[in-house]
Protein backbone atom coordinates (compact mmCIF):
# COMPACT_ATOMS: atom_id res chain seq x y z
CA UNK A 1 0.00 0.00 0.00
CA UNK A 2 1.63 2.88 -1.23
CA UNK A 3 0.92 5.30 2.57
CA UNK A 4 4.22 6.57 2.38
CA UNK A 5 2.56 10.38 1.66
CA UNK A 6 1.14 10.61 4.98
CA UNK A 7 4.39 9.01 6.74
CA UNK A 8 5.74 12.21 5.90
CA UNK A 9 2.99 14.49 6.52
CA UNK A 10 2.95 13.51 9.77
CA UNK A 11 6.72 14.55 10.51
CA UNK A 12 5.83 17.65 9.18
CA UNK A 13 2.88 18.60 11.16
CA UNK A 14 4.99 17.48 14.51
CA UNK A 15 7.22 19.80 13.57
CA UNK A 16 4.66 23.23 12.64
CA UNK A 17 1.70 22.28 14.45
CA UNK A 18 2.55 23.63 17.88
CA UNK A 19 -1.06 23.26 19.39
CA UNK A 20 -1.86 24.42 23.06
CA UNK A 21 -4.36 22.39 25.07
CA UNK A 22 -7.55 25.18 25.53
CA UNK A 23 -10.29 23.95 27.06
CA UNK A 24 -11.87 26.77 25.36
CA UNK A 25 -15.05 25.50 23.93
CA UNK A 26 -15.85 26.50 20.18
CA UNK A 27 -19.23 28.50 19.65
CA UNK A 28 -21.94 26.10 18.52
CA UNK A 29 -21.55 24.64 15.23
CA UNK A 30 -23.65 23.32 12.82
CA UNK A 31 -21.14 20.21 12.43
CA UNK A 32 -23.00 17.25 14.23
CA UNK A 33 -19.91 15.71 15.23
CA UNK A 34 -18.83 18.59 17.25
CA UNK A 35 -22.79 18.78 18.34
CA UNK A 36 -22.56 15.40 20.21
CA UNK A 37 -19.57 15.70 21.45
CA UNK A 38 -20.48 19.12 23.07
CA UNK A 39 -23.80 16.71 24.19
CA UNK A 40 -21.50 13.72 25.29
CA UNK A 41 -19.92 16.17 27.53
CA UNK A 42 -22.55 18.43 28.77
CA UNK A 43 -24.10 15.05 29.79
CA UNK A 44 -20.98 14.22 31.57
CA UNK A 45 -20.90 17.10 33.01
CA UNK A 46 -24.43 17.13 34.07
CA UNK A 47 -24.75 13.53 35.09
CA UNK A 48 -21.31 14.57 37.21
CA UNK A 49 -23.25 16.84 38.59
CA UNK A 50 -26.21 15.22 39.80
CA UNK A 51 -24.37 12.13 40.90
CA UNK A 52 -21.73 13.52 42.83
CA UNK A 53 -19.36 10.99 41.23
CA UNK A 54 -17.31 12.82 39.73
CA UNK A 55 -16.05 10.66 36.02
CA UNK A 56 -12.99 12.50 34.39
CA UNK A 57 -12.78 12.46 30.96
CA UNK A 58 -10.45 9.67 31.00
CA UNK A 59 -13.04 7.42 32.68
CA UNK A 60 -16.06 8.65 29.98
CA UNK A 61 -13.52 8.03 27.27
CA UNK A 62 -13.08 4.53 28.34
CA UNK A 63 -16.80 3.90 28.76
CA UNK A 64 -17.12 4.75 24.91
CA UNK A 65 -14.30 2.33 23.98
CA UNK A 66 -16.77 -0.15 25.55
CA UNK A 67 -19.65 0.69 23.07
CA UNK A 68 -21.25 -1.72 20.65
CA UNK A 69 -20.39 0.76 17.90
CA UNK A 70 -16.48 0.19 18.49
CA UNK A 71 -16.59 -3.51 19.04
CA UNK A 72 -15.59 -4.81 16.08
CA UNK A 73 -12.47 -1.72 15.62
CA UNK A 74 -11.08 -3.25 18.70
CA UNK A 75 -10.26 -6.69 17.10
CA UNK A 76 -8.10 -7.47 13.91
CA UNK A 77 -4.58 -6.56 14.15
CA UNK A 78 -4.60 -3.00 14.61
CA UNK A 79 -7.45 -2.98 17.46
CA UNK A 80 -4.87 -1.95 19.74
CA UNK A 81 -3.05 1.14 17.95
CA UNK A 82 -7.22 2.29 16.86
CA UNK A 83 -8.17 1.97 20.51
CA UNK A 84 -5.21 4.54 21.76
CA UNK A 85 -5.58 7.09 19.20
CA UNK A 86 -9.34 6.80 19.20
CA UNK A 87 -9.24 7.34 23.52
CA UNK A 88 -6.48 9.94 22.80
CA UNK A 89 -8.79 11.90 20.03
CA UNK A 90 -11.89 11.68 22.70
CA UNK A 91 -9.57 12.95 25.62
CA UNK A 92 -7.99 15.58 23.52
CA UNK A 93 -9.00 19.38 24.24
CA UNK A 94 -7.20 20.71 21.63
CA UNK A 95 -8.90 23.37 19.84
CA UNK A 96 -8.27 21.46 16.67
CA UNK A 97 -9.40 17.85 18.35
CA UNK A 98 -6.84 15.53 17.96
CA UNK A 99 -3.91 17.17 17.43
CA UNK A 100 -2.22 16.74 19.97
CA UNK A 101 -2.59 13.01 18.85
CA UNK A 102 -0.34 12.86 16.57
CA UNK A 103 1.83 9.45 17.96
CA UNK A 104 -0.98 7.44 18.03
CA UNK A 105 -2.34 8.47 14.88
CA UNK A 106 0.91 8.03 13.51
CA UNK A 107 0.98 4.21 14.93
CA UNK A 108 -2.12 3.49 13.79
CA UNK A 109 -1.38 4.41 9.96
CA UNK A 110 2.03 1.97 10.70
CA UNK A 111 -0.25 -0.35 11.04
CA UNK A 112 -2.65 -0.06 8.44
CA UNK A 113 0.00 0.30 6.29
CA UNK A 114 1.40 -2.86 7.24
CA UNK A 115 -2.58 -4.78 7.41
CA UNK A 116 -4.11 -2.67 4.46
CA UNK A 117 -7.50 -5.53 5.43
CA UNK A 118 -6.86 -4.41 8.91
CA UNK A 119 -10.50 -2.90 9.43
CA UNK A 120 -12.22 -4.95 6.37
CA UNK A 121 -15.53 -6.70 6.98
CA UNK A 122 -14.99 -10.55 6.20
CA UNK A 123 -18.43 -11.39 6.34
CA UNK A 124 -18.52 -12.06 2.66
CA UNK A 125 -14.80 -12.32 2.26
CA UNK A 126 -15.08 -9.89 -0.93
CA UNK A 127 -13.92 -6.20 -1.13
CA UNK A 128 -16.97 -4.32 -2.40
CA UNK A 129 -15.13 -2.63 -5.19
CA UNK A 130 -14.33 -5.94 -6.84
CA UNK A 131 -17.95 -6.17 -7.85
CA UNK A 132 -18.40 -5.99 -11.64
CA UNK A 133 -19.10 -2.39 -12.15
CA UNK A 134 -22.15 -0.91 -13.66
CA UNK A 135 -22.60 -0.09 -17.55
CA UNK A 136 -22.54 3.38 -17.30
CA UNK A 137 -19.93 4.83 -18.83
CA UNK A 138 -17.67 7.56 -17.46
CA UNK A 139 -15.61 8.76 -20.01
CA UNK A 140 -12.41 11.35 -18.93
CA UNK A 141 -9.93 12.64 -21.14
CA UNK A 142 -6.60 11.71 -20.04
CA UNK A 143 -3.47 13.88 -20.46
CA UNK A 144 -0.65 12.87 -23.03
CA UNK A 145 1.66 11.29 -20.50
CA UNK A 146 -0.65 8.77 -19.58
CA UNK A 147 -1.89 7.59 -22.46
CA UNK A 148 -0.48 4.00 -24.10
CA UNK A 149 1.49 4.66 -27.45
CA UNK A 150 -1.11 4.05 -30.42
CA UNK A 151 -3.82 4.83 -28.70
CA UNK A 152 -5.86 6.91 -30.86
CA UNK A 153 -6.41 10.35 -30.52
CA UNK A 154 -10.30 10.94 -30.26
CA UNK A 155 -12.19 11.24 -27.04
CA UNK A 156 -12.11 7.70 -24.89
CA UNK B 1 -22.31 4.96 41.22
CA UNK B 2 -24.95 2.28 41.43
CA UNK B 3 -25.93 -0.48 38.98
CA UNK B 4 -28.47 1.37 37.68
CA UNK B 5 -26.69 4.59 37.17
CA UNK B 6 -23.63 3.37 35.61
CA UNK B 7 -25.65 1.54 33.46
CA UNK B 8 -27.25 4.75 32.32
CA UNK B 9 -24.47 6.65 32.11
CA UNK B 10 -22.65 3.61 29.91
CA UNK B 11 -26.67 3.51 27.28
CA UNK B 12 -25.75 7.65 27.09
CA UNK B 13 -22.53 7.44 26.41
CA UNK B 14 -23.00 4.70 23.55
CA UNK B 15 -25.46 6.92 21.93
CA UNK B 16 -23.34 9.01 20.86
CA UNK B 17 -20.34 6.79 20.13
CA UNK B 18 -21.04 6.15 16.85
CA UNK B 19 -21.36 10.11 15.84
CA UNK B 20 -17.75 10.53 18.21
CA UNK B 21 -16.06 7.13 16.25
CA UNK B 22 -17.36 9.29 12.70
CA UNK B 23 -15.81 12.47 14.33
CA UNK B 24 -12.65 10.67 14.64
CA UNK B 25 -12.49 8.90 11.55
CA UNK B 26 -12.45 12.36 9.80
CA UNK B 27 -10.19 13.38 11.72
CA UNK B 28 -7.49 10.57 11.03
CA UNK B 29 -8.30 10.80 7.71
CA UNK B 30 -8.04 14.29 6.93
CA UNK B 31 -4.72 14.20 8.90
CA UNK B 32 -3.40 11.63 7.26
CA UNK B 33 -3.98 12.73 3.54
CA UNK B 34 -3.08 16.22 4.52
CA UNK B 35 -1.01 16.62 7.82
CA UNK B 36 -3.24 18.94 8.92
CA UNK B 37 -6.08 18.60 12.00
CA UNK B 38 -8.72 21.14 11.33
CA UNK B 39 -11.07 23.84 13.06
CA UNK B 40 -14.70 22.54 13.40
CA UNK B 41 -16.62 23.84 10.61
CA UNK B 42 -17.92 27.03 11.22
CA UNK B 43 -21.28 28.13 12.21
CA UNK B 44 -23.37 28.80 9.30
CA UNK B 45 -23.30 32.62 8.55
CA UNK B 46 -26.96 33.98 8.62
CA UNK B 47 -29.13 31.30 8.26
CA UNK B 48 -32.55 31.68 6.59
CA UNK B 49 -34.99 29.57 7.82
CA UNK B 50 -37.45 30.70 5.07
CA UNK B 51 -35.47 29.72 2.26
CA UNK B 52 -36.16 25.75 2.17
CA UNK B 53 -32.88 25.16 0.80
CA UNK B 54 -30.59 22.37 2.84
CA UNK B 55 -27.81 25.09 2.09
CA UNK B 56 -27.25 28.96 2.72
CA UNK B 57 -26.90 30.99 -0.20
CA UNK B 58 -23.11 31.24 -1.71
CA UNK B 59 -22.17 34.71 -1.03
CA UNK B 60 -22.42 36.71 -4.55
CA UNK B 61 -22.37 40.31 -3.54
CA UNK B 62 -20.32 41.53 -0.43
CA UNK B 63 -19.87 45.15 0.76
CA UNK B 64 -16.37 46.94 1.00
CA UNK B 65 -13.96 45.47 3.65
CA UNK B 66 -10.93 47.60 5.06
CA UNK B 67 -8.32 45.32 3.75
CA UNK B 68 -9.62 43.38 0.23
CA UNK B 69 -6.45 40.35 -1.26
CA UNK B 70 -6.91 38.67 -4.58
CA UNK B 71 -4.42 35.94 -5.51
CA UNK B 72 -4.16 34.59 -8.61
CA UNK B 73 -4.04 30.88 -10.61
CA UNK B 74 -2.17 28.38 -7.99
CA UNK B 75 -2.06 25.43 -10.26
CA UNK B 76 -1.16 22.80 -7.30
CA UNK B 77 2.06 24.74 -5.74
CA UNK B 78 1.49 24.80 -2.66
CA UNK B 79 4.76 26.52 -1.46
CA UNK B 80 3.80 29.40 -4.15
CA UNK B 81 0.47 29.61 -2.57
CA UNK B 82 2.02 29.61 1.32
CA UNK B 83 4.63 32.82 -0.47
CA UNK B 84 1.78 34.43 -1.88
CA UNK B 85 -0.42 34.79 1.24
CA UNK B 86 2.76 34.99 3.53
CA UNK B 87 3.30 38.07 0.94
CA UNK B 88 0.31 40.13 1.94
CA UNK B 89 1.12 39.00 5.21
CA UNK B 90 -2.20 37.01 5.62
CA UNK B 91 0.24 33.82 7.69
CA UNK B 92 2.69 33.59 9.73
CA UNK B 93 5.62 31.37 9.26
CA UNK B 94 3.74 28.70 11.28
CA UNK B 95 1.01 28.60 8.50
CA UNK B 96 -1.36 29.93 11.03
CA UNK B 97 -4.31 32.91 9.42
CA UNK B 98 -3.24 36.01 10.56
CA UNK B 99 -4.31 38.23 8.28
CA UNK B 100 -7.46 39.48 10.88
CA UNK B 101 -10.70 40.93 9.28
CA UNK B 102 -9.53 40.81 5.46
CA UNK B 103 -11.49 39.23 3.24
CA UNK B 104 -9.35 37.35 0.63
CA UNK B 105 -10.54 35.74 -2.68
CA UNK B 106 -8.78 33.14 -4.92
CA UNK B 107 -9.77 33.38 -8.05
CA UNK B 108 -9.84 29.94 -9.24
CA UNK B 109 -7.46 27.17 -11.03
CA UNK B 110 -5.77 25.64 -7.61
CA UNK B 111 -6.33 22.14 -9.56
CA UNK B 112 -3.72 21.09 -12.51
CA UNK B 113 -0.29 21.56 -13.33
CA UNK B 114 1.22 20.57 -9.48
CA UNK B 115 0.92 18.19 -7.33
CA UNK B 116 -0.25 19.88 -4.44
CA UNK B 117 -3.98 20.03 -4.89
CA UNK B 118 -5.59 18.42 -2.33
CA UNK B 119 -2.64 20.23 -0.59
CA UNK B 120 -4.00 23.28 -1.36
CA UNK B 121 -7.56 22.71 -1.45
CA UNK B 122 -7.17 21.61 2.59
CA UNK B 123 -4.66 24.18 3.52
CA UNK B 124 -7.34 26.67 2.32
CA UNK B 125 -9.72 25.24 4.37
CA UNK B 126 -7.32 25.61 7.31
CA UNK B 127 -7.25 29.22 6.64
CA UNK B 128 -11.22 29.56 5.93
CA UNK B 129 -11.73 28.46 9.54
CA UNK B 130 -8.95 30.38 11.28
CA UNK B 131 -10.21 32.98 9.14
CA UNK B 132 -13.32 32.85 10.71
CA UNK B 133 -12.43 33.16 14.32
CA UNK B 134 -11.13 36.41 13.37
CA UNK B 135 -14.03 38.18 11.77
CA UNK B 136 -11.41 37.59 7.92
CA UNK B 137 -13.20 35.93 5.45
CA UNK B 138 -11.42 33.63 2.50
CA UNK B 139 -13.40 32.96 -0.55
CA UNK B 140 -12.39 30.41 -3.35
CA UNK B 141 -13.61 30.42 -6.87
CA UNK B 142 -13.82 27.95 -9.50
CA UNK B 143 -11.41 28.37 -12.39
CA UNK B 144 -11.78 26.60 -15.44
CA UNK B 145 -9.72 23.88 -14.21
CA UNK B 146 -11.94 23.11 -11.52
CA UNK B 147 -14.93 23.02 -13.87
CA UNK B 148 -12.83 20.99 -16.50
CA UNK B 149 -12.22 18.18 -13.79
CA UNK B 150 -15.18 17.80 -12.44
CA UNK B 151 -16.47 16.72 -15.59
CA UNK B 152 -13.57 14.49 -15.96
CA UNK B 153 -11.27 16.34 -18.13
CA UNK B 154 -8.07 15.54 -16.82
CA UNK B 155 -5.85 16.71 -20.09
CA UNK B 156 -3.79 19.25 -17.64
CA UNK B 157 -3.31 16.49 -14.65
CA UNK B 158 0.32 16.10 -13.66
CA UNK B 159 1.67 12.38 -12.44
CA UNK B 160 2.47 14.14 -8.88
CA UNK B 161 -1.17 14.67 -8.37
CA UNK B 162 -2.72 11.74 -9.51
CA UNK B 163 -0.84 9.73 -6.90
CA UNK B 164 -1.69 12.28 -4.40
CA UNK B 165 -5.34 11.02 -5.33
CA UNK B 166 -4.49 7.54 -5.58
CA UNK B 167 -3.15 7.98 -1.20
CA UNK B 168 -6.15 10.02 -1.00
CA UNK B 169 -8.61 6.81 -1.63
CA UNK B 170 -6.36 4.46 0.37
CA UNK B 171 -6.73 6.48 3.29
CA UNK B 172 -10.78 7.37 2.40
CA UNK B 173 -11.32 4.02 1.33
CA UNK B 174 -10.12 2.90 5.14
CA UNK B 175 -11.87 5.14 6.73
CA UNK B 176 -15.32 3.93 5.32
CA UNK B 177 -14.32 0.75 6.10
CA UNK B 178 -13.93 1.69 10.05
CA UNK B 179 -17.50 3.44 9.91
CA UNK B 180 -18.80 0.47 8.21
CA UNK B 181 -18.07 -1.53 11.61
CA UNK B 182 -19.85 0.54 13.54
CA UNK B 183 -23.43 -0.97 13.41
CA UNK B 184 -24.74 2.89 14.51
CA UNK B 185 -23.40 4.62 11.40
CA UNK B 186 -25.14 4.13 7.77
CA UNK B 187 -23.02 2.44 5.41
CA UNK B 188 -20.93 4.87 3.71
CA UNK B 189 -21.58 5.44 0.11
CA UNK B 190 -19.23 3.50 -1.88
CA UNK B 191 -17.95 6.50 -3.91
CA UNK B 192 -16.43 4.39 -6.57
CA UNK B 193 -20.34 3.24 -7.48
CA UNK B 194 -20.13 3.56 -11.72
CA UNK B 195 -16.40 4.80 -11.84
CA UNK B 196 -15.06 2.49 -14.67
CA UNK B 197 -12.20 0.14 -13.81
CA UNK B 198 -10.22 0.75 -16.68
CA UNK B 199 -9.82 3.60 -19.65
CA UNK B 200 -9.22 2.86 -22.89
CA UNK B 201 -6.08 3.57 -24.50
CA UNK B 202 -4.56 4.99 -20.87
CA UNK B 203 -1.45 2.77 -19.34
CA UNK B 204 -2.88 0.17 -17.04
CA UNK B 205 -0.82 1.87 -14.11
CA UNK B 206 -2.92 4.69 -13.92
CA UNK B 207 -6.12 2.93 -13.88
CA UNK B 208 -5.78 3.85 -9.99
CA UNK B 209 -4.98 6.83 -10.05
CA UNK B 210 -7.60 7.93 -12.23
CA UNK B 211 -10.22 6.17 -10.92
CA UNK B 212 -9.44 7.61 -7.15
CA UNK B 213 -9.81 11.18 -9.34
CA UNK B 214 -13.46 10.62 -10.99
CA UNK B 215 -14.36 9.18 -7.50
CA UNK B 216 -13.19 12.18 -5.57
CA UNK B 217 -13.97 14.86 -8.35
CA UNK B 218 -17.22 14.16 -10.60
CA UNK B 219 -20.30 15.79 -9.30
CA UNK B 220 -21.16 14.81 -6.18
CA UNK B 221 -17.80 12.86 -5.25
CA UNK B 222 -16.24 13.53 -1.56
CA UNK B 223 -14.15 16.05 -2.60
CA UNK B 224 -16.21 18.17 -4.91
CA UNK B 225 -18.49 17.88 -2.61
CA UNK B 226 -16.61 19.17 0.20
CA UNK B 227 -14.58 21.61 -1.10
CA UNK B 228 -15.49 22.95 -4.64
CA UNK B 229 -18.96 22.96 -3.42
CA UNK B 230 -18.08 26.25 -1.08
CA UNK B 231 -16.68 27.67 -4.71
CA UNK B 232 -18.24 30.85 -6.17
CA UNK B 233 -18.25 31.47 -9.80
CA UNK B 234 -18.77 35.40 -9.71
CA UNK B 235 -18.55 37.33 -6.96
CA UNK B 236 -18.90 41.17 -6.30
CA UNK B 237 -16.65 42.73 -2.74
CA UNK B 238 -17.61 46.20 -2.75
CA UNK B 239 -16.81 47.90 -6.18
CA UNK B 240 -14.89 44.86 -7.68
CA UNK B 241 -16.13 41.99 -9.87
CA UNK B 242 -14.09 38.90 -9.51
CA UNK B 243 -14.46 36.05 -12.11
CA UNK B 244 -11.75 33.52 -13.54
CA UNK B 245 -12.06 34.41 -16.74
CA UNK B 246 -14.73 37.64 -17.39
CA UNK B 247 -18.11 38.54 -17.51
CA UNK B 248 -20.28 39.48 -20.91
CA UNK B 249 -23.21 41.11 -20.45
CA UNK B 250 -25.31 37.91 -21.37
CA UNK B 251 -23.62 36.59 -17.68
CA UNK B 252 -25.01 39.52 -16.26
CA UNK B 253 -28.15 39.60 -17.58
CA UNK B 254 -28.78 35.40 -16.60
CA UNK B 255 -27.84 36.33 -13.11
CA UNK B 256 -24.85 36.33 -10.79
CA UNK B 257 -26.87 34.43 -8.21
CA UNK B 258 -28.20 32.56 -10.12
CA UNK B 259 -24.89 31.42 -11.90
CA UNK B 260 -22.99 31.06 -8.11
CA UNK B 261 -26.43 28.90 -6.92
CA UNK B 262 -26.14 26.74 -10.53
CA UNK B 263 -23.47 26.08 -10.32
CA UNK B 264 -22.78 24.53 -7.08
CA UNK B 265 -25.85 22.57 -7.56
CA UNK B 266 -23.95 20.84 -10.44
CA UNK B 267 -21.04 20.39 -8.57
CA UNK B 268 -23.32 18.71 -5.94
CA UNK B 269 -24.59 16.50 -8.46
CA UNK B 270 -27.69 17.59 -9.17
CA UNK B 271 -27.89 17.79 -12.90
CA UNK B 272 -25.11 15.26 -14.80
CA UNK B 273 -21.60 15.33 -15.87
CA UNK B 274 -21.89 18.68 -17.37
CA UNK B 275 -21.47 21.94 -15.98
CA UNK B 276 -24.20 24.81 -17.22
CA UNK B 277 -23.69 26.47 -20.79
CA UNK B 278 -22.22 29.39 -19.43
CA UNK B 279 -18.73 27.43 -17.99
CA UNK B 280 -18.36 26.22 -21.49
CA UNK B 281 -16.67 27.24 -24.19
CA UNK B 282 -14.48 30.44 -25.29
CA UNK B 283 -16.84 32.88 -24.43
CA UNK B 284 -17.73 31.19 -20.73
CA UNK B 285 -17.19 32.70 -17.41
CA UNK B 286 -13.99 30.92 -16.62
CA UNK B 287 -12.88 30.82 -20.29
CA UNK B 288 -12.88 34.26 -21.39
CA UNK B 289 -9.87 36.10 -22.52
CA UNK B 290 -11.26 39.18 -24.09
CA UNK B 291 -10.04 41.82 -21.13
CA UNK B 292 -6.93 39.42 -20.47
CA UNK B 293 -4.88 39.80 -23.52
CA UNK B 294 -1.50 41.08 -22.50
CA UNK B 295 -1.26 43.94 -25.22
CA UNK B 296 -3.71 45.70 -23.03
CA UNK B 297 -5.19 47.81 -26.78
CA UNK B 298 -6.33 44.39 -27.62
CA UNK B 299 -8.25 44.17 -25.04
CA UNK B 300 -12.26 44.62 -25.71
CA UNK B 301 -12.75 47.45 -23.44
CA UNK B 302 -15.80 48.36 -25.08
CA UNK B 303 -17.52 45.42 -23.52
CA UNK B 304 -16.24 45.28 -19.99
CA UNK B 305 -17.51 49.20 -19.66
CA UNK B 306 -20.71 47.68 -20.31
CA UNK B 307 -20.67 44.93 -17.88
CA UNK B 308 -19.26 47.44 -15.15
CA UNK B 309 -22.01 49.16 -15.70
CA UNK B 310 -25.14 46.61 -15.63
CA UNK B 311 -23.39 45.71 -11.79
CA UNK B 312 -24.32 48.25 -9.41
CA UNK B 313 -21.71 50.01 -8.03
CA UNK B 314 -19.02 47.84 -9.93
CA UNK B 315 -15.76 50.05 -11.20
CA UNK B 316 -13.38 46.79 -11.84
CA UNK B 317 -13.02 43.45 -12.98
CA UNK B 318 -10.41 41.61 -11.51
CA UNK B 319 -9.47 38.40 -13.44
CA UNK B 320 -7.17 35.31 -13.42
CA UNK B 321 -6.93 32.96 -16.44
CA UNK B 322 -4.68 34.06 -18.88
CA UNK B 323 -0.94 34.59 -17.01
CA UNK B 324 0.38 37.65 -17.34
CA UNK B 325 4.04 37.31 -17.78
CA UNK B 326 4.99 41.37 -16.33
CA UNK B 327 3.22 40.75 -13.67
CA UNK B 328 -0.15 42.16 -12.32
CA UNK B 329 -1.46 45.16 -14.28
CA UNK B 330 -4.44 46.46 -15.66
CA UNK B 331 -6.16 47.31 -19.00
CA UNK B 332 -8.90 49.37 -19.99
CA UNK B 333 -7.68 52.56 -17.92
CA UNK B 334 -7.51 50.10 -14.90
CA UNK B 335 -10.74 48.78 -15.53
CA UNK B 336 -9.62 45.45 -15.61
CA UNK B 337 -7.03 44.15 -13.47
CA UNK B 338 -4.90 40.76 -14.70
CA UNK B 339 -3.89 39.10 -11.45
CA UNK B 340 -2.58 35.66 -13.37
CA UNK B 341 1.16 35.77 -13.00
CA UNK B 342 1.26 32.24 -13.69
CA UNK B 343 3.18 31.69 -9.79
CA UNK B 344 3.08 27.96 -10.17
CA UNK B 345 6.23 25.66 -11.05
CA UNK B 346 4.13 24.50 -13.72
CA UNK B 347 3.09 27.44 -14.89
CA UNK B 348 6.63 28.56 -14.89
CA UNK B 349 7.21 29.50 -12.05
CA UNK B 350 6.28 33.30 -11.94
CA UNK B 351 7.11 35.54 -8.99
CA UNK B 352 3.85 35.93 -6.54
CA UNK B 353 2.13 38.86 -6.35
CA UNK B 354 -0.99 39.30 -4.79
CA UNK B 355 -3.35 42.85 -5.77
CA UNK B 356 -4.47 44.93 -2.61
CA UNK B 357 -7.58 46.83 -1.95
CA UNK B 358 -7.69 48.66 1.18
CA UNK B 359 -9.10 51.90 2.81
CA UNK B 360 -6.61 53.50 3.29
CA UNK B 361 -4.21 52.90 0.57
CA UNK B 362 -6.30 51.78 -2.39
CA UNK B 363 -5.13 49.39 -5.18
CA UNK B 364 -1.75 48.19 -4.79
CA UNK B 365 0.33 45.83 -5.97
CA UNK B 366 2.11 42.88 -2.98
CA UNK B 367 5.62 41.64 -5.03
CA UNK B 368 8.10 39.66 -4.26
CA UNK B 369 9.68 40.79 -7.10
CA UNK B 370 13.43 42.60 -5.76
CA UNK B 371 13.05 44.72 -8.45
CA UNK B 372 10.54 46.94 -6.92
CA UNK B 373 12.08 47.48 -4.13
CA UNK B 374 12.78 50.97 -4.21
CA UNK B 375 10.05 52.42 -6.37
CA UNK B 376 9.21 55.86 -5.39
CA UNK B 377 5.84 55.89 -7.40
CA UNK B 378 2.10 55.76 -6.59
CA UNK B 379 0.21 52.71 -7.56
CA UNK B 380 -2.73 51.66 -9.36
CA UNK B 381 -5.49 54.05 -7.97
CA UNK B 382 -5.15 57.44 -6.57
CA UNK B 383 -6.00 58.25 -2.52
CA UNK B 384 -2.47 56.78 -2.04
CA UNK B 385 -0.41 58.31 0.75
CA UNK B 386 2.96 56.48 1.95
CA UNK B 387 4.37 53.68 0.02
CA UNK B 388 5.17 51.07 1.88
CA UNK B 389 8.24 48.40 1.67
CA UNK B 390 8.02 44.62 2.95
CA UNK B 391 10.69 42.80 3.60
CA UNK B 392 11.31 40.98 0.90
CA UNK B 393 9.51 42.86 -1.91
CA UNK B 394 7.50 46.19 -2.70
CA UNK B 395 5.30 47.82 -4.45
CA UNK B 396 5.12 48.76 -7.93
CA UNK B 397 2.97 51.20 -10.41
CA UNK B 398 0.89 49.06 -12.70
CA UNK B 399 1.71 48.83 -16.08
CA UNK B 400 -1.01 49.54 -18.43
CA UNK B 401 0.93 47.83 -21.58
CA UNK B 402 0.36 49.65 -24.66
Amino acid sequence: MGLAQSAEAAAHVTQTQIQTQTSTQTSTSNNSNSTSLDSVLAEAAAYGNNDDTEESIEAKAQRALECPCIADLRTGPCGFQFSEAFLCFLKSTAEEKGSDCVSPFVALQSCIKANPNAFSKDVLGEDESEKPESTQEYKILPPQWSREPQSPKSRL
Amino acid sequence: MGREEEAETQTSICKDAPNLLSFFVDTFVDFSVSGLFLLPTPPLQNPNPSISRSLPPLPTRLPSPSRLIAVGDLHGDLDKTKQALRLAGLIDASDRYVGGSATVVQVGDVLDRGGDELKILYFLEKLKREAARSGGKIITMNGNHEIMNIEGDFRFVTKTALDEFRVWEQWFSVGNKMKGLCQGLETPTDPFKGVPMSFHGVKREFFDGFRARVAALRPNGPISSRFLSQNVTVLVVGDSLFVHGGLLPQHVDYGLERINEEVRDWINGSSGKFSPQYCRGRNAVVWLRKFSNEVAQNCDCATLEHVLKTVPGAKRMIMGHTIQTAGINGACENRAIRIDVGMSRGCGGGLPEVLEISKNSGLRILTSNPLYQNMGNAGLNVGKEELLIPAHGGLREVEVKA
